[in-house]
């Protein structure tokens, strides 16, 4: 059996689903890099060239350490997502992590390299493409191909029910079945998290930030909870400009949501930037200026090696508090 | 219609070429200083790259002087910079400022949107304004080529001149004259112009230079404030500075006749097999070639976090440079670099450069030495024969 090795990091919050189930149905056995902790942190830091964001230099960590852990894996998994659709395109560290990988690590087994670009092809071809490298035959990738990418849609059809994102990717690790969504309380507030996969669910970077919010006493809303119509048109950033980065299109297009209709369902924005991060930097300043407009209380809070747990909370929980006072003012005026 | 754009070396005056035969008033901005810069700053976000900051500084000056027509170029690539007219305009809208961004598309030259962006702005009507836009099109091309030439020389001359200032003193000569030349038929001579004036110049032709290759990110390698001029700083030093970036440079690449950078891809395929925004493959293909033609450094300026730029340089670093040896010197650009630490920089890799120099030459004259005693033992070995 062909073994393929993820990295835990970066595009696993988001696609792994799809990754996993296609390589399975492929034939190959995915093993993944453990959870990230301090000295896969470190590592990172240590290999990733310090002007580097968060998540690259975890990236960089996490390869090491499933380098270092499976010796005898016959191939590494990196993907290269250039546009996943006609208009957009990925953030440049996207766009060159594997060349970025193969500079880094001299000696690692043969990179599975799975490019989409849907600029130039469908994306049924860059995923025969990448089935080809396993030596597969194309109808076995066809028939491969449209079961992962049911599965995906089932994977956010269940998100959208409710189910926390760490919880369902850990089901999908174990190829169990998605767990049912539990039960909400109702609570007074709910507060939208904003941010990459990378930087909202990766607990150990942002503290588990989302649990500690719900102790306080509030609801947490992630992108892939919202409902389907949120994302369903570009976003236009001024009059005749589109948004053109992929993986800031979902966010945009919720704070343009809550902007314009939404802005009821929420109490207070966070928005989870980590430090260095070039297209953040600017719709953070987009987002901002729209909550500001629309009178929704806003924080950004911005992620790095070195923040602190204790910082970290002080500000949430005087977010929290904030808002919990200001609903207060209202009720009682 | 008075009109004005960001700030970019001498890049401003091709611009300027482009505008004014379309009936508008161009004012240039005015120059990057400290207040600019502080300016941008204040306003902008905070860990945005440098270029945006210097741009919106550069637009909060142009406007407190009067000029309420900002033109300034957009892109719909990977990087920050198709982003920046939108937000710049709506972060001096918040401000209060009252005025008018016009975007000029440069996606790609050859879907010819620009021509929408100059036909707003013209001031003309029918055919003058045909006649109008082929002039300035043409005549921004032809002045953007001489601009580059200038600088070429001007990197290459500064390192021999015999009295301090002397290029800088033509420079500025050549461009006023260029500025004030506003006719093609008048441009004919203009490159033998340039050479005659460098060749006036009092030099020492027999100082044997260290050769090095300057790039990076198009506006901070272009402006000579926001990079403290390191091109004239290396040039007192005693560096011949080679520089194929300039705004000439990256029109042709737009239009998709820049062989030189198709060349350069070609180089850095192996290692980016694609265009990643900012001028991140033509950074790996350049510092290649400059490793494979006899340069003895390469110096590679980007603004603080520049997405594109800082995977060129973890590639340069981890894997290039263990292949083809070549010293480079990467210098970050933001509002908080300090002039003496950067000379400092730039004193010690000359003298790695001198020493690198040194230390070839003495293995070429070993080698040298060696190659000729074998010639001679053949030689007495085929005369022993005979």
């Amino acid at each position: 059996m062909v073994r393929v090795g993820i990295p835990r990091a970066l595009l696993y919050f988001k696609f792994f689903p799809l990754w996993k189930k296609f390589l399975d149905e492929l034939g190959c056995e995915v093993v993944l890099s453990p959870k990230t902790n301090q000295k896969i942190l470190e590592k990172g830091v240590e290999i990733g060239f310090n002007e580097l964001c968060l998540p690259i230099k975890l990236y960089y960590g996490h390869m090491a350490k499933l380098l270092d852990k499976y010796p005898d894996l016959d191939y590494v998994f990196i993907p290269r997502y250039i546009a996943l659709d006609t208009k957009g395109f990925y953030c440049p560290k996207f766009l060159s992590l594997p060349d970025a990988m193969k500079a880094n690590f001299h000696d690692m087994p043969p990179v599975l390299e799975w490019e989409v670009n849907s600029k130039q092809n469908l994306k049924a071809v860059w995923a025969i493409a990448f089935g080809r490298q396993l030596g597969m035959p194309t109808t076995r990738i066809m028939d491969a191909y449209s079961k992962a990418v049911h599965y995906y849609k089932e994977y956010h059809e269940v998100l959208r029910k409710g189910v926390p994102v760490p919880d369902a990717l850990e089901s999908v690790e174990k190829g169990e079945p998605f767990p049912d969504p539990s039960e909400i309380e109702e609570k007074p507030l709910t507060i939208f998290v904003l941010g990459h996969p990378y930087n909202t669910f990766e607990e150990f970077t942002n503290m588990s930030m989302m649990e500690k919010i719900q102790e306080m006493g509030a609801n947490v809303l992630a992108l892939e909870n919202l409902p389907e119509r949120v994302f369903e048109h570009r976003v236009k950033v001024s009059d005749k400009f589109d948004n053109y980065w992929g993986n800031e299109q979902d966010i945009l297009q919720a704070s343009n949501y809550f902007y314009n209709s939404g802005a009821d369902e929420i109490d207070g924005v966070i928005f989870l930037i980590s430090f260095a991060c070039g297209p953040d930097s600017l719709i953070a300043e987009i987002v901002m200026r729209d909550m500001k407009d629309r009178g929704v209380p806003y924080m950004s809070l911005i992620l790095d090696e070195h923040s602190g747990n204790a910082g970290l909370m002080t500000r949430i929980e005087t977010f929290v508090e904030m808002i919990k006072r200001k609903k207060l003012m209202e009720v009682t005026h | 219609m008075k009109i004005t754009f960001p700030n970019m070396g001498s890049a401003i005056y091709a611009f300027k070429a482009l505008l004014e035969p379309l009936g508008a008033d161009v004012v240039f901005p005015p120059p990057v200083t400290k207040e600019t810069i502080d300016l941008g700053v204040k306003y902008s976000p905070e860990f945005v790259c440098f270029p945006f900051k210097v741009n919106v500084g550069d637009f909060i000056r142009s406007i407190e002087s009067g000029v309420t027509n900002l033109i300034t170029a957009t892109d719909f690539g990977p990087c920050r910079f198709g982003f920046y007219h939108a937000i710049q305009e709506r972060i001096l809208r918040d401000l209060g400022y009252d005025f008018r961004m016009i975007a000029l598309p440069q996606g790609d030259l050859l879907e010819f949107k620009w021509i929408k962006t100059l036909d707003e702005v013209c001031e003309y009507t029918g055919l003058k304004k045909l006649s109008a836009a082929w002039k300035g099109v043409r005549l921004f091309l032809i002045k953007a080529k001489l601009i580059e030439d200038i600088e070429n020389a001007e990197g290459k001359y500064r390192c021999r001149e015999v009295n301090r200032g002397d290029t800088d003193r033509i420079k500025r000569e050549l461009l006023e004259k260029l500025d004030a030349t506003k006719r093609l038929k008048d441009l004919r001579n203009f490159r033998n112009v340039i050479h005659e004036e460098f060749q006036k110049m009092d030099m020492d032709m027999s100082f044997e230079p260290l050769k090095v290759f300057l790039t990076g990110e198009i506006h901070v390698t272009l402006e000579p404030y926001v990079n403290r001029d390191l091109k004239k700083k290396l040039g007192k030093l005693g560096c011949e500075v080679t520089q194929t970036l300039s705004l000439h440079d990256w029109i042709m690449h737009k239009f998709h006749v820049n062989f030189h950078r198709k060349e350069m891809a070609h180089l850095a395929r192996p290692h980016m097999p694609l265009d990643i925004g900012g001028e991140a493959v033509w950074v790996l293909g350049e510092y290649i070639w400059a490793a494979t033609h006899g340069y003895d450094g390469f110096f590679h300026l980007y603004p603080f976090t520049c997405m594109p730029e800082i995977t060129a340089r973890g590639i340069i670093t981890n894997k290039l440079l263990k292949e083809y040896d070549l010293p480079p010197l990467f210098v970050s650009l933001d509002e908080n670099l300090a002039e003496a630490g950067l000379i400092t920089r730039l004193e010690a890799m000359v003298d790695l450069m001198h020493g690198k120099r040194k230390k070839k030459n003495e293995y070429k004259q070993k080698l040298n030495a060696f190659m000729d005693s074998e010639k001679q033992d053949y030689l007495a070995n085929q005369q022993q024969h005979k």
